[in-house]
């Protein structure tokens, strides 16, 4: 298995039982590496559009999505761990990936009234809701955050 | 991408952004486009899909045209 792909799954294995993102110091430890090539590994798996570092702050995860590194308005409870998405799609993509059922806390982008979205036994409960993109498939990673 | 309770607040939230208002999804594609871009998200074979699956993946639920296609001219 090549680094970024140690890297990788680390991430996103570290999120999905802790919930959190860990830092790129965190991961040196964990996978017995050095920052920079953790952060080496960041920055190939954000090429490969796995993961998103914060724009200022390249040893702190944005987004692996399908979960948020920072809290978001998409809350996500699976059991009794409450992760955060970073847009509706990816608020699903949690029960998703954890193939877990789930219930999402969300509002109505115009109103904010609250909508609560559920995942129960591998099927989402029907509710009144529509989804929404306003950006083009081709632009989507122009500005990801946003997006 | 955002979540609305109905197409009229759909409609309010792209009439006060500038926004032309778009095909709306539905609760059921939009788990089928969560289920299949994240299924294996875990795995150590997990990466996100290629433009043209993107575009397979979008046309097996009904999205097409330039909107759903990441390879579209811009503009």
């Amino acid at each position: 298995m090549d680094f970024d792909t140690k890297v990788k799954l680390h991430l996103y294995e570290t999120i999905a039982r802790t919930t959190q993102a860990p830092s790129s110091r965190e991961v040196a430890a964990a996978l017995n590496a050095t920052l920079a090539e953790v952060e080496a590994a960041f920055s190939n798996l954000h090429k490969k559009k796995l993961l998103v570092p914060e724009p200022d702050n390249p040893s702190r995860i944005r987004m692996a999505p399908p979960f948020s590194g920072i809290p978001t308005s998409f809350r996500v409870k699976v059991q009794e761990k409450n992760y955060y998405a970073n847009c509706s799609w990816d608020a699903l993509g949690v029960p998703a990936a954890l193939h877990q059922d789930a219930v999402v806390e969300a509002e109505d982008g115009y109103s904010g009234e609250p909508i609560v979205l559920e995942i129960r036994n591998g099927l989402p409960v029907p509710v009144s809701c529509v989804f929404h993109f306003a950006v083009p498939a081709a632009q989507w990673w122009d500005d990801i955050i946003y997006t | 991408m955002l979540l609305f309770r109905s197409e009229e607040t759909a409609a309010k939230w792209c009439g006060a952004h500038g926004f032309p208002v778009r095909p709306l999804i539905t609760l059921e594609q939009l788990w089928f486009l969560a289920t299949t871009w994240y299924g294996n998200r875990l795995t150590v074979d997990s990466r996100r899909p290629a433009p043209e699956e993107m575009v397979e993946i979008f046309g097996g639920i009904g999205l097409e045209g330039a909107f759903w296609d990441p390879k579209a001219e811009q503009g």
